[in-house]
């Protein structure tokens, strides 16, 4: 199989390695902006849609912010009394 | 700077705020391997003239610019600049060959013009080697993006039928009341999603040392979710030398034809992930 490089196909795949990654400057000569990073947050959120970012790091890599994130949507769930919908949930979520 | 001077020169008529001294910055796009100071053009981001600023035989290429960061809240005009830092990169790569890619917005400051320029050539200086190390590390490579996804539904079919007692389970539910069901289901798919997470990690392991094989080095990145219904299972970035592209296409290839495996395949990129720091 080929590589590709189409523009819109790959955009997500160039913004990850244009916003976080390259040569990393450690010298007081590069201006620092705390707000840099949230820039790339921002963007790529906009691009892959905000569902993406919270299913960052499924499986074993589940951190802390998706379980809170899965808690509270079950919570949700179970609020409404809906248990047919807490069940498609779990499975969704293996 | 053409800019600055220009402000400069406005500066009587402008408010206050405007005729502040700012500090002036180079925007760096990347390292590259050259010996004169040459232009390429207009090609910058926001229409700016990118230059190459030599160090024996490395150049930075940059332009110029105020030592802030370009910043926005539209999303579309970010996108353009990152888009736009790329090109620039690529530009530099195809004619170099050798290139250290920077990430956006990487600013070098100083007080003035000539300050700022010699704050850049000095770090060159102090960096050197280790550019020189980088660059031979990343000679006649490219990275490649490379994501293999599963179909879930399929793995989790193919366990249930597989696990016997995944298998068992399923049955004994069929046979108690509602709410015991409930409970069982519970357990069930706690022993899929278990499954799943098992099988996932032994095919991370058989595709990671396929892959392996084909690259100069590999650095594993995180497993992000974009397709519903397919799951990401294993997301590499690879250093390939240019003729090995072939073989990892081909091994990739063979992934792809595993039934419920989807790959993707992305590059030639510069490469980002494997330039480390300095």
């Amino acid at each position: 199989m080929e590589p590709t490089r189409n523009c819109h196909a790959t955009l997500v795949d160039l913004l990850d390695r244009v916003l976080d990654k390259g040569l990393i400057i450690h010298a007081d000569i590069i201006i620092s902006v705390a707000g840099i990073p949230l820039i790339g947050v921002n963007l790529r959120a906009a691009v892959a849609g905000v569902e993406t970012m919270l299913q960052y790091g499924l499986m074993k890599d589940w951190d802390e912010c998706i379980r809170s994130q899965e808690t509270e949507r079950r919570r949700a769930l179970i609020a409404t009394g809906s248990r047919e919908a807490i069940a498609q949930t779990n499975l969704a979520s293996v | 700077m053409s800019l600055r001077i220009q402000e400069n020169g406005k500066a009587e008529r402008e408010p206050a705020v405007k005729t502040d001294v700012k500090e002036e910055g180079r925007y760096l796009y990347c390292i590259v391997e050259a010996r004169e100071r040459v232009s390429l053009g207009k090609i910058g981001i926001e229409g700016e003239e990118v230059y190459t600023l030599p160090h024996k035989d490395i150049c930075a290429v940059v332009h110029n610019c105020l030592a802030q960061p370009y910043r926005s809240d539209d999303h579309e005009l970010i996108e353009a600049w990152v888009i736009n830092h790329q090109k620039v990169v690529d530009t530099a790569w195809e004619r170099w060959g050798v290139v250290l890619p920077l990430s956006f917005d990487t600013i070098v400051k100083g007080e003035t013009a000539d300050s700022t320029e010699q704050n850049l050539k000095t770090w060159l200086e102090h960096e050197y080697q280790n550019l020189k190390m980088k660059m031979e590390k990343v000679r006649e490579r490219a990275e490649y993006g490379v994501q293999v996804f599963w179909d879930l539904r399929l793995a989790a079919q193919d366990l249930t039928e597989t696990s016997p007692e995944i298998k068992k389970l399923d049955e004994e539910i069929k046979t108690k009341p509602r709410g015991l069901a409930y409970m069982y289901r519970q357990k069930l798919e706690n022993l899929v999603k278990k499954g799943l997470e098992t099988k996932a990690d032994e095919c991370f392991k058989d595709f990671y040392f396929r892959i392996r094989e084909h690259a100069h080095d590999v650095r594993v990145e995180k497993i992000k979710n974009t397709e519903p219904g397919w799951q990401m299972i294993l997301n590499l970035s690879c250093l390939v030398h240019k003729d090995k592209c072939r073989e990892l296409g081909e091994e990739l290839e063979s992934i792809n034809q595993i039934k419920g495996f989807s790959v993707r395949f992305t590059g030639p990129w510069p490469p980002y992930s494997f330039v480390g720091s300095a």
